[in-house]
C-alpha cells in the first residue's frame, strides 16, 4: 500500500486551498469510481486525497428555473437518471445515464467525475505499460490492440488514442449543457461544458483544460419545443460496459424543416465529438430518409481508422442512423 | 481417446474387492419413491446464502499469514539477477522464496522457481507478511532484473523453423493425436458435395467467482490444506510427492467452492509455494490468487484453429470426415482433463471415413487446462458450424442433415451406446420445444434487426467410472451419516448424494447427512470433472447403503428371533415378506446401539459391451442488428441426455449456467494480449466481458428424465459440461440463419459481426 492522506474538505474552498498546494500530488475524491481503481492499479500515486463528497457549498441535487435544470455537482448517476425532472426535461440525459456502469456503481458515480473520468485504455490502465497519456513516450494502442480506439483525431495527429469514456458528456453536450466553475482565483465562472475538453497535450497529458478549478454545478438550458432527441449506446455487451461507441442526438423541427440538430458521439475520439459536417447537413432539411443517410456518412467524414476498429466507422454510421431514424418518426408522427 | 479415458483409467471393471458391496450387484432402480428425482434444493443453500458456508479464503487461523507471489513482467526470458534482501528486511515479512533459495521443486517441465521465465505472470518468487498489504509491498521490494529472449505468442509461429524454443524438447508439447477410420480418400472422392471450411476459436478465461488458493498449515510434520480445488486426493498424492511426505502426512479440505469449471482439476504452483511458505516461517500461510494472477497463470481454454472438411451425397449422407485441428497450449501442459477438439468429430456422425488429427503446440503465454467441455466446445463450434454450411449447401433443413446421419453406436469404441435413442430424444424435445421459423415474433419489428434460428448437436461423456467408493454408518437414532473423499465444487454434488442415499434406504432427505471435502475422512475419489462426478459416486452411494441395509436386515432377524430369508427391506422399514411383522430402522438402531450398523460401496466397472455417453441438442434464436453488430441471443432452447434425473432444479441450473457461459464464449469472452511485448489486456473482469444476465437469453430446459439403465446402478449420467457445448455453434448457425453471412472466428464480437457484413455488402 502506498501511503496517501486524506482529507474532508468542508468547502470547496479549503479543498481549492489543498489542491493547489505547490510539491504535493494531489486528487479530489467524491463517488471515488475512477479515482480508487486508478490508484489500485498504480496510474496514479496522489499523496493526498480530498474528499469533498461533505463540502458546504456543494449538493446532489436537480432543480428547475427559468434557465432550465441545474445539476450538483455531487448529484449520482442514478440520481440523474432517475429524477423526474431531468427525465421530463432532458429526457437524452436520463439516457445516458442510465446506460453508464452498474446500479452500484451509478449509485455512487458523480455528474462531474463521469465528466472528469480517465480513459479506459488497457494500455493507460496497465501497470505494466509506462504510456504517453500516463507520462512515457508512446502511445501502445496505436500499433496494438486499439478495437476500442479512436477514429476521429484532430486536425494535428494526436499523441493518444484512448477515448473519452463518458456516457453524460455527448448527451450534455449535445444539449448545450453548461458548466460552473470554482476557478483558481475563488470566483465562479460559467463556461460552455464542450470546451472543457481538449484532446492531451504534451504538456497537459489529460483530456480536460479544468486544471485546479471545482466543478460546482451543471446547467442544461430548456429545450426549444419540438426537439426531440435519443441516446444510442453500444457496447461489447448489453450492460456493465463502456461505450464502443454512442451518439447523443438533438433535432428540433419546424414547419417540416430541421431548425437545430446537434450529434455529439462518445467512445471514438479522446474527447466527445462533435460530427459537425453531419449537424450542418441536417439543418435546414426536412427529417426524411436521404438526409438520414446523408448524415450519416457524413458523420463519419475524417475518420481514420487504427489497425483493429475499422468497423467503428460503420458502427457510428449505423447509430447515427438509428438515432436519426427515431427522432425522425416521431418528428413526423407529431 | 475420450477425456475421461485420459483422466482416470479406462473405465474398465473395478478391482476386486472383499469388502465393499460392488455397485453392480444392485438391482436397477425401476422407480422413485423417495427423495430422489424431486426438485429439493441444495442441503448447503441456507449457509451459502446466510454466508456461513467457508470457502478456502475464508480460513482465518491463529497467527496466520498472506503469501503473494511476484510474476514476470516478460513473456519470455533469464532471471538475470535477484535480490529480495529489501523485501526480506520489511517490517511483516516472515518468509521470501525464490530460485536462490527454494526447493529445487519440479511442477511439470520446469522448477517451481524457475530463472526461465516463459509467460507474463509466470512465478518468480513469493512472501509470506502479517498483512496481504505488507505482502503486495514486499513484492514491489524485489529487485529483479531479466535477460529478454525471443517470444512467440501464437501455434503456426511457434511451430515455424527458428521459432523460439519455449521447452527444451521444442514447441510441440505432445506427439500429434492422430485417429483414423475408412478411408478418406475414397471418401471425398464419393462425395457429392464437399465443405472446406478453416474455423477459429479463442483463449477463454475460467473467471471462476472463488480463485484459486488455500491455506496452509504445518503441525508435527503433518500438513493440512484448505483449498479450492475439484480433486482433493489428486492435491494430496501430488503434493506429498512433492514434498516427499507420505500421504497420511498430507490432508487436504475442500468444504465449499466458488467454481472451477475445470482449472481446479490440478495442482497449480500455488499449492507448493504456499506449503513452502508455511513451512519457512513456521506460521500457517494463506496464498488466494487475485484476479490478474488468476486470469493470467491458473488456466484457460486453448486457443485453436480447425481445418476443417465434409464430403457428402446429395441426400446428405456424409462419406468423409476430416479435421486438422492446431491448439495453443501456452507455457506449460498442466495436465488434467484433456482438450479433446478432435473427439466429436470421431463420433458424432455415422461415416464410415474419418480421419482427425490434432496438434498442441507450446506459446509464451499463461498455460492452458480443462475449461468446461475442454477440446469440445471448440470442435463443436467447427463441426456443427460446418454441418449448418452443408445443410445450406444441399438445401436440407439442418435437423434434418443431422438426423440422416444419426448413429446408435459409439464409432470409436465399436461398441452400441447405453442410450442408443439418447440423441434422438434430445432432437425430438429441442423441436417440439422450438418455436416455428414462421411465428410471428420472428418477423421483423424493425428495419434494422434480423431473427434468425440455429441448432447444434453433440455428444460427450460423463457417464463415470471405477473407482470411488462410500461408506455409511447408522447412527442410534436411524438417521444416516455417508462419507467420502469426493468435493462439491459448486454443483450440487453434495445434495445429490444425499438424495441417492435417502433413496435407498427410503428415509427423509433431512435425516442424511453426507461427509465430503476431506481426505482424512473419506475414502479415495476422482476429481470433479468429465461431468462424471455423480454417476461415479452416486452407484458407490447405493451400493454403501444397500451394504448397511443388508446388515440391517441381518440384525433385525437376530434381534427379533427370525428367518434372515423371510425378511427384506422395504423404505425404511425391515418387513417380513408375509407381512406379519415389521420394524422401522431407528428401532433397529436403537436396539443395537452402542453397536452401529455400517456399510461400504464401491463403483463397479461399466458395460463393456455398451459406450455410456451423453447427448444434446440446443436450438438458438437471435436478434441481430445490422447497424450496430449487436447478437442478442432471445430464447435458447436446451434439450439434454443426462439419463435418469436425480434433482431437476440442480439439472436446470446447470443448464441455465452452461448456456449463459456459454453465450459469453460465443459472444464476447476473448483474451487479448498484446503483440509487441506478451503481456495480456484484459486480465480483468473491465475488460474480459462475461455474460451479464442481460445477456443471457430465456433458457427453455428440456430435459429426458429417461433412466440410463444400462449404464450405471442409478441410471443417471453428468450434466456439468454439455449445456455449454453446443451454443456457441447454434448461435453462430442462427447468425447465419439472420444474416446470411458465417463469421467463422469466435467470437462474435460487434466488431466481427459488422466486417463480414460488410464483406458480404462488398460481395454482393
Amino acid at each position: 500500500m502506498r501511503p496517501f492522506e486524506y482529507h474532508r474538505a468542508r468547502d470547496t474552498s479549503e479543498a481549492a486551498s489543498l489542491l493547489s498546494e505547490v510539491g504535493v500530488q494531489t486528487c479530489l475524491l467524491a463517488g471515488g469510481t475512477d479515482v480508487l481503481p486508478l490508484m489500485k492499479d498504480g496510474v496514479i500515486a496522489p499523496r493526498r486525497l480530498v474528499d469533498i463528497k461533505r463540502s458546504a457549498d456543494l449538493d446532489h441535487a436537480v432543480t428547475l428555473d427559468d434557465e432550465g435544470l441545474r445539476i450538483g455537482a455531487l448529484t449520482t448517476l442514478a440520481e440523474i437518471a432517475e429524477n423526474a425532472l431531468v427525465r421530463e426535461q432532458a429526457p437524452l440525459l436520463a439516457e445516458a445515464a442510465e446506460s453508464a456502469a452498474t446500479p452500484q456503481l451509478r449509485d455512487a458515480a458523480t455528474v462531474a467525475g463521469n465528466l472528469l473520468q480517465r480513459p479506459r485504455c488497457w494500455y493507460y490502465r496497465n501497470p505494466a505499460f509506462h504510456c504517453w497519456l500516463a507520462g512515457g513516450a508512446v502511445c501502445h494502442a496505436r500499433d496494438g490492440h486499439n478495437e476500442r480506439h479512436a477514429i476521429f483525431e484532430g486536425d494535428a495527429p494526436s499523441p493518444c488514442c484512448a477515448v473519452h469514456p463518458s456516457d453524460l458528456a455527448p448527451a450534455l453536450i449535445a444539449l448545450d449543457a453548461g458548466v460552473r466553475l470554482r476557478a483558481s482565483d475563488g470566483q465562479a465562472r460559467d463556461v460552455s461544458l464542450e470546451t472543457l475538453f481538449r484532446p492531451p497535450t504534451s504538456d497537459r497529458r489529460t483530456e480536460t483544460v479544468v486544471g485546479d478549478a471545482l466543478v460546482l454545478e451543471i446547467r442544461v438550458p430548456r429545450l426549444a419545443p419540438q426537439t426531440y432527441t435519443r441516446f444510442v449506446k453500444v457496447a461489447a455487451r448489453r450492460t456493465w460496459s463502456f461505450a464502443l461507441a454512442a451518439v447523443a442526438a438533438r433535432v428540433t423541427v419546424q414547419y417540416g424543416r430541421i431548425t437545430h440538430a446537434a450529434l455529439v458521439l462518445g467512445g471514438v475520439a479522446n474527447v466527445p465529438w462533435r460530427a459537425r459536417q453531419a449537424e450542418q447537413a441536417l439543418v435546414g432539411a426536412p427529417p426524411a430518409e436521404d438526409v438520414v443517410d446523408r448524415a450519416a456518412r457524413l458523420a463519419v467524414s475524417g475518420a481514420r481508422s487504427l489497425g483493429h476498429n475499422a468497423y467503428k466507422v460503420a458502427l457510428v454510421q449505423g447509430l447515427v442512423t438509428e438515432a436519426l431514424h427515431t427522432l425522425f418518426a416521431r418528428a413526423v408522427a407529431k | 481417446m475420450g477425456h475421461i479415458d485420459t483422466l482416470r483409467g479406462t473405465g474398465g471393471p473395478s478391482p476386486v474387492s472383499f469388502e465393499d458391496f460392488d455397485s453392480r450387484l444392485l438391482p436397477a432402480w425401476e422407480t422413485l419413491r423417495g427423495p430422489a428425482g424431486r426438485p429439493c434444493p441444495r442441503v448447503e443453500a441456507a449457509a451459502k446464502v446466510t454466508g456461513s458456508a467457508r470457502y478456502s479464503g475464508d480460513r482465518h487461523l491463529p497467527g496466520q499469514l498472506y503469501g503473494a507471489i511476484l510474476r514476470s513482467p516478460i513473456p519470455h526470458g533469464e532471471v538475470e539477477h535477484l535480490d529480495a534482501s529489501r523485501a526480506r528486511a520489511l517490517p511483516g515479512v516472515h518468509a521470501v522464496l525464490c530460485h536462490h533459495d527454494a526447493p529445487a521443486l519440479r511442477w511439470r517441465k520446469c522448477l517451481l522457481f524457475d530463472p526461465r521465465v516463459r509467460f507474463v505472470g509466470d512465478e518468480v518468487a513469493a512472501v509470506a507478511a502479517e498483512t496481504p498489504q505488507q505482502a503486495a509491498d514486499a513484492l514491489r521490494l524485489i529487485d529483479v532484473r531479466y535477460r529478454p529472449l525471443p517470444f512467440v505468442l501464437d501455434a503456426d509461429r511457434a511451430l515455424a523453423d527458428g521459432a523460439p524454443r519455449i521447452h527444451a524438447d521444442g514447441n510441440l508439447a505432445e506427439e500429434p493425436k492422430r485417429y483414423a477410420r475408412g478411408d478418406v480418400e475414397r471418401g471425398f472422392a464419393e462425395a457429392d458435395v464437399v465443405m472446406d471450411l478453416v474455423f477459429t476459436t479463442q483463449a477463454a478465461l475460467h473467471n471462476s467467482l472463488e480463485s484459486h488458493g488455500c491455506t496452509a498449515r504445518w503441525e508435527n510434520g503433518s500438513l493440512t490444506l484448505w483449498e479450492s480445488t475439484q480433486g482433493i486426493h489428486q492435491i494430496r498424492a501430488d503434493v506429498a510427492r512433492h514434498l516427499e511426505l507420505s500421504d497420511n502426512r498430507v490432508r487436504v479440505i475442500t468444504e465449499h467452492m466458488g467454481g472451477g469449471f475445470g482449472a481446479k482439476l490440478v495442482m497449480w504452483k500455488h499449492s507448493l509455494i504456499a506449503a513452502l511458505l508455511a513451512r519457512r516461517s513456521n506460521r500457517p500461510v494463506q496464498l488466494m490468487l487475485d484476479r490478474t494472477a488468476e486470469n493470467l497463470a491458473a488456466g484457460n481454454r486453448n486457443p485453436t484453429r480447425q481445418h476443417v472438411r465434409l464430403g457428402a451425397k446429395r441426400d446428405g449422407r456424409l462419406t468423409a470426415i476430416e479435421v486438422t485441428a492446431v491448439a495453443a497450449i501456452g507455457a506449460n501442459a498442466v495436465g488434467g482433463e484433456s482438450s479433446n477438439v478432435t473427439g466429436v468429430y470421431q463420433r458424432l456422425y455415422r461415416c464410415a471415413n474419418v480421419r482427425t488429427e490434432q496438434l498442441a503446440v507450446h506459446t509464451n503465454t499463461g498455460p492452458s487446462c480443462a475449461f468446461r467441455a475442454p477440446g469440445y466446445v471448440e470442435g463443436v463450434f467447427g463441426l456443427e458450424s460446418a454441418m449448418d454450411a452443408l445443410a445450406r449447401e444441399l438445401a436440407l433443413d439442418p435437423m434434418a442433415l443431422r438426423l440422416a446421419n444419426y448413429t446408435e453406436r459409439d464409432q470409436v469404441r465399436d461398441l452400441l451406446y447405453s442410450a442408443p435413442d439418447g440423441l434422438r430424444g434430445c432432437h425430438a424435445r429441442a423441436a417440439s420445444a422450438a418455436r416455428s421459423p414462421d411465428a410471428p415474433h420472428l418477423k421483423l419489428e424493425a428495419q434494422a434487426v434480423r431473427r434468425g434460428v440455429g441448432i447444434a448437436a453433440h455428444e460427450w461423456g460423463g457417464g463415470g467410472s471405477p473407482p470411488a467408493y462410500a461408506w455409511a454408518k447408522l447412527n442410534a437414532d436411524g438417521t444416516l451419516d455417508v462419507v467420502m473423499g469426493v468435493q462439491d465444487i459448486g454443483t450440487g454434488t453434495r445434495t445429490g448424494l444425499t438424495q441417492i442415499a435417502a433413496e435407498e434406504l427410503g428415509i427423509d432427505l433431512a435425516r442424511v447427512t453426507v461427509h465430503i471435502g476431506d481426505t482424512a475422512t473419506g475414502p479415495f475419489a476422482p476429481q470433479s470433472g468429465g461431468s462424471a462426478t455423480l454417476a461415479t459416486l452416486g452407484p458407490a452411494v447405493r451400493a454403501a447403503v444397500a451394504d448397511l441395509g443388508a446388515r440391517a436386515v441381518d440384525a433385525a432377524a437376530r434381534l427379533h428371533d427370525q428367518d434372515v430369508t423371510a425378511l427384506c427391506r422395504e423404505r425404511g422399514r425391515i418387513v417380513r415378506s408375509d407381512g406379519t411383522a415389521e420394524w422401522r430402522l431407528e428401532q433397529i438402531a436403537e436396539a443395537l446401539a452402542p453397536q452401529m450398523l455400517t456399510g461400504a460401496g464401491l463403483r463397479s466397472g461399466n458395460p463393456p459391451e455398451r459406450s455410456v455417453r451423453t447427448f444434446g441438442v440446443q436450438i438458438a434464436e437471435v436478434a441481430v442488428n445490422v447497424r450496430t453488430g449487436e447478437v442478442v441471443v432471445e430464447r435458447l432452447v436446451a434439450a439434454h441426455d443426462c439419463g435418469r434425473v436425480i434433482n431437476p432444479k440442480l439439472v436446470a441450473s446447470q443448464i441455465l449456467g452452461g448456456v449463459t457461459q456459454g453465450v459469453g464464449f460465443a459472444l464476447f469472452e476473448e483474451r487479448l494480449v498484446d503483440e509487441a511485448t506478451g503481456v495480456p489486456l484484459n486480465a480483468n473482469l473491465e475488460d474480459y466481458h462475461v455474460p451479464t444476465q442481460a445477456d443471457a437469453p430465456a433458457v427453455v430446459v428440456a430435459p429426458g428424465d429417461r433412466p440410463d439403465t444400462a449404464a450405471n446402478a442409478i441410471g443417471a449420467k453428468g450434466i456439468g459440461e454439455p449445456p455449454m457445448i453446443p451454443v456457441a455453434p447454434a448461435i453462430a448457425n442462427a447468425v447465419y440463419d439472420a444474416v446470411g453471412v458465417r463469421i467463422t472466428e469466435l467470437p462474435l464480437t460487434r466488431a466481427r459481426v459488422l466486417a463480414a457484413l460488410a464483406r458480404a455488402g462488398e460481395a454482393g
